[in-house]
């Protein structure tokens, strides 16, 4: 029996959902192993009943926990797809500045009415077995883990940092470069896209298990930056550092 | 020497270029760096570099290489590296070219890796003097500046033209046959080349304040100096970087990777590095270098003082690749080793110069990376998370195992783990292995079934001597899932029950629901040849359990034994060896008597991939293994 799948999606772009509709041949070999049964950015249907669930955005209201509750109650598998599931991403941002502000920003004369609470990821609710991290994330991550999931394997998701696939990719590095990069505490299996494109890694896929984040804003201030510019270069997709459920 | 006009050169390399069964590369500027590259033209060629980010090792180690294709139906098959094209690397600086030496020697040593040697093998190195030198250079202080050997042709900038000292046959038919004009050398020529390399290796910005000849033995002073190497790692990132960057790195991780329909796929080896957080853990949870002083300390020790003794060279060349690349530059080993000088002096230590070890190195046959196939031919389960798995080789060959050997198991498209052989040698036609669920591989190894498909590799590593053991009292203790390796022993001795003195059994585990090979374990019982005890940690109110209850050094004091003749061998979780080792210790065994077997980390199963290293020795090819007094003396060990 083919394994039934179905998607989500929360406070997020929905770029992600895009990245998987674009899939394009590769989705076709793909749906020969599974059965879509909700998508809602290709399909109306929407059924209960599937193994495993792709989320994708964070969670930023109280309302949205009940909703991914159910959805760890039906799936076997729970999958947080792009940054806004894996880490909170860039609706943390919005952790740093106060709620009501933020809710008048949002929702202008009417924010009293709205409840928002500081961004999370997925996996701050419910308990999360898989990850495809990523602003957005990648075809090639998405279909690893979900070939990995159908053999029955936990996806290898590494847990060193971009400096790793940056040297293996023989890039100059953007400190060499005059750059500010966070790649030395940002867990890699972007295969360090971005630094290979000549820009610096802001860190979208979250850090490793262990960063020495000291040590990254001090050779941040080593190369020039102010000790304030330093810490805001965590802020971009850094932003939520609560517990796992 | 020869001498051959800069333009003249250009025509050389364009005509190399030109022959399309040549892979030709060579420095080529990269931003404001430089890196090897493919050439297109001459024109590219910057030999006026200072370093290139990646040493040219990539062209024989590649970052990321297949190893091995699958299909689910007809196995694994090594990739054939016939079809490679012979590379010519132009450009290659004196130290990178010893750093290749370094290389041969380390993946030709007791099994040969084909596939960097046969890359090496059809290669040509272009050599070429360094013109200039890198801010973080110290090649000279390791005597790497110049080369006199190592290469097919080495070249010098004697400004219009260049000296080209033909190092082999290789080199000079190369030249013959591509390039037009080459004229002998004067002896005004030979003088400048002098001159040059007299003038490189006075040159350098960074240099040690001692003989570099100190290096292993003032490192083998400094080992337990925990708040040195505290110190100097307190900003390590573990990005390994500076390990990545190495010319003489070589430790390497290995992935499957199943293509889309998941039947068929490779399983790719990629470069890996020992200051990575997670290098040296293994799935339950322990991590044998769990702190960044120990990991830096690991990096330090491999290259000035374990390989220093397995084949007699630092294995730095001074390329200073790790200092630049170093963000909060603490990788620099001038810096670190200037400091371990400058403390041995303060706090009064007395170093020597080390002698250069007497090395006998072993080379053997060729790794195959690709499995063979074994069939699943009986499938028990044992506990809720250990079963065991009777396997068959497809081929009809033996396994031909040692007891205490192990074997590398694939799964297609997960992975593969290594396992003890857990039958004894003298069941013939199948092999047993008894597996724990733990992560991927093992648990994948559980859902299959009989009649299910596995690769194997090996056996590999030291087993137990059971010739040595012959007339000796044994006395075995397990803890766990230590019983399996101790069990292809247990029962060889069994089958020649009449060559060995008194057997006895310890054996404990958790709980009573974790016992392993129970049947056959409490048969023993009703044995008269054989002692047996057991005992659990603890039996929660549901388990029923008629023998002792304590973690297994209890049982130890349980036995009456004579600790002259008896030899006692050891298998369980990491934190048992100490403690077991030490009541046996304080019955009077001695050290010499006292065998183990140890768990690693493993990747390649054959001593190249770094993963098992334990200081200088390789758990998967010096042991699993081991005598206690061989090990009792290294650190990492127990
Ligand atoms: C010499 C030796 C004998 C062993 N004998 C047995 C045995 O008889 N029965 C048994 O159940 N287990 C045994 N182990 C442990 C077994 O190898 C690991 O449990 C297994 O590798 C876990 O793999 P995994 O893919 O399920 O775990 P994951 O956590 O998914 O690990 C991924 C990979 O890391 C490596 N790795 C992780 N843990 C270990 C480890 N402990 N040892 C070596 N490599 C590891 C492997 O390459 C593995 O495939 C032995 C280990 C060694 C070194
Ligand atoms: S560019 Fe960034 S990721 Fe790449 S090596 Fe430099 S710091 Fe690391
Ligand atoms: S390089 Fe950094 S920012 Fe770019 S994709 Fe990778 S983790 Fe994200
Ligand atoms: S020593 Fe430097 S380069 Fe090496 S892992 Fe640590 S921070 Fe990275
Ligand atoms: S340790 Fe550093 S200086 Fe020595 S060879 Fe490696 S990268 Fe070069
Ligand atoms: S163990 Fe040695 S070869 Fe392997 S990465 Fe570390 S220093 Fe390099
Ligand atoms: S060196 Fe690779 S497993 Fe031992």
């Amino acid at each position: 029996m083919k394994p039934k799948v179905a998607f989500f999606d929360f406070a997020g772009c929905e770029g992600d959902q895009l990245q998987i509709a674009n899939l394009e041949e590769e989705i076709l070999d793909l749906l020969g192993q599974v059965e879509v049964v909700s998508f809602r950015e290709v399909m109306k249907e929407h059924s209960d009943d599937y193994d495993i669930a792709f989320i994708e955005g964070s969670c930023t209201r109280l309302q949205d926990e009940e909703r991914l509750k159910e959805i760890r109650k039906n799936a076997s598998v729970v999958v947080a797809i792009g940054s806004c599931a894996t880490i909170g991403g860039i609706n943390s941002l919005k952790n740093y500045q106060n709620m009501d502000d933020v809710k008048k920003i949002v929702y202008g004369e009417k924010a009293s009415l709205f409840d928002t609470y500081p961004a999370r990821p997925i996996d701050a609710v419910i308990p999360v077995d898989a990850y495809v991290h990523g602003c957005p994330m990648t075809k090639a991550e998405f279909l690893h883990v979900v070939k990995s999931l159908l053999l029955g394997k936990k996806p290898e998701i590494p847990n060193y940092p971009v400096c790793v696939e940056c040297k293996k990719n023989e890039n100059v590095c953007a400190f060499e470069r005059g750059e500010f990069c966070v790649g030395p505490i940002t867990r890699a299996g972007c295969d360090s896209c971005c630094v290979n494109e000549g820009t610096k890694c802001w860190g979208c896929r979250g850090m490793v298990d262990n960063p020495n984040e000291n040590s990254q804003k001090e050779v941040l201030v080593k190369y020039g930056l102010s000790v304030d510019d330093a810490i805001g270069k965590f802020k971009l997709y850094f932003g939520w550092q609560g517990k796992k459920k | 020497m020869h001498v051959l006009s800069k333009e003249d050169f250009s025509e050389f390399i364009n005509s190399l270029i030109a022959d399309n069964s040549l892979n030709v590369v060579g420095v080529k500027s990269k931003g404001e760096k430089f890196a090897f590259g493919p050439l297109e033209s001459a024109n590219q060629l910057r030999l006026d570099y200072d370093v290139t980010i990646l040493p040219p090792k990539k062209y024989f180690f590649p970052q990321r290489e297949t190893l091995v294709t699958y299909n689910v139906s007809s196995g694994y098959k090594s990739k054939s590296l016939e079809d490679v094209k012979p590379t010519i690397i132009v450009g290659a600086h004196p130290y990178d070219i010893m750093a290749l030496l370094h290389m041969d020697e380390i993946f030709r040593e007791t099994k040969s890796d084909p596939n960097y040697l046969s890359r090496r093998n059809s290669s040509v190195i272009i050599g070429v003097n360094i013109q200039n030198m890198s801010e973080s250079c110290f090649a000279s202080s390791m005597g790497c500046a110049t080369i006199d050997y190592g290469y097919d042709l080495m070249l010098t900038d004697l400004g219009d033209k260049y000296a080209i000292d033909v190092g082999s046959h290789k080199g000079a038919d190369l030249l013959n046959k591509y390039s037009k004009n080459v004229k002998k050398g004067l002896a005004r020529d030979i003088q400048s080349v002098g001159k040059k390399k007299q003038e490189i290796m006075n040159k350098t910005h960074q240099k040690f304040g001692f003989s570099s000849e100190l290096i292993p033995e003032m490192l083998g002073k400094f080992y337990e100096k925990t708040s040195f190497w505290e110190d100097h790692s307190e900003e390590c990132l573990s990005c390994g970087s500076c390990v990545l960057v190495c010319p003489t790195c070589y430790c390497f991780d290995v992935i499957d990777n199943p293509d889309l329909s998941l039947k068929t796929g490779e399983r790719e080896r990629t470069w890996d590095g020992c200051l990575l957080e997670d290098f040296a853990k293994i799935s339950s949870g322990e991590n044998f270098r769990n702190t960044k002083a120990t990991r830096y300390r690991h990096r330090y020790f491999k290259k000035g003082k374990y390989l220093f003794d397995r084949f007699g060279f630092v294995s730095c060349v001074g390329c200073g690749r790790c200092s630049s690349t170093c963000l909060p530059d603490i990788a620099n080993p001038v810096n670190l080793f200037n400091d371990m000088y400058d403390e041995s002096l303060k706090i009064g230590i007395q170093i020597d110069p080390a002698t250069i070890p007497d090395i006998k190195i072993k080379t053997g046959n060729t790794i195959d990376y690709a499995p063979k196939i074994a069939t699943i031919v009986k499938k028990v389960p044992m506990t809720a998370n250990e079963t065991m798995f009777e396997l068959k080789l497809d081929d009809g060959s033996e396994l031909g195992h040692q007891p205490g050997q192990f074997v590398q198991v694939s799964v297609f498209g997960v992975g593969e783990a290594p396992f003890g052989v857990s039958s004894s040698p003298t069941k013939k036609d199948t092999f047993e292995l008894c597996i724990r669920k733990l992560g991927n591989v093992t648990s994948k190894i559980h859902t299959l079934n009989e009649g299910d498909k596995v690769g194997i590799r090996g056996p590999f590593g030291n087993g137990f001597n059971a010739e040595l053991l012959k007339g000796k009292d044994l006395l075995f203790v397990a803890g766990g899932l230590g019983i399996v390796p101790l069990r292809s022993l247990f029962n060889y001795v069994l089958d020649n029950r009449n060559d060995y003195g008194r057997v006895i059994l310890l054996y404990g585990c958790k709980e009573p629901r974790e016992l392993l090979f129970g049947d056959e374990i409490l048969s023993l019982e009703d044995r008269d040849d054989v002692e047996f005890k057991s005992t659990v940690d603890r039996c929660p109110e549901n388990e029923v359990w008629n023998s002792n209850v304590g973690v297994i050094t209890t049982l130890i004091p349980q036995v009456d034994f004579d600790p002259q003749k008896t030899y006692a061998v050891v298998c369980g979780p990491p934190i048992m060896y100490k403690f077991v080792i030490r009541d046996l210790k304080s019955h009077n065994v001695p050290d010499d008597h006292i065998i183990v077997s140890l768990e690693r980390r493993m990747k390649c199963g054959v001593g190249k991939c770094g993963h098992c290293q334990i200081n200088q020795l390789y758990v998967c090819k010096d042991g699993p293994v081991f005598n206690y007094s061989k090990i009792k003396g290294i650190p990492e060990a127990l």
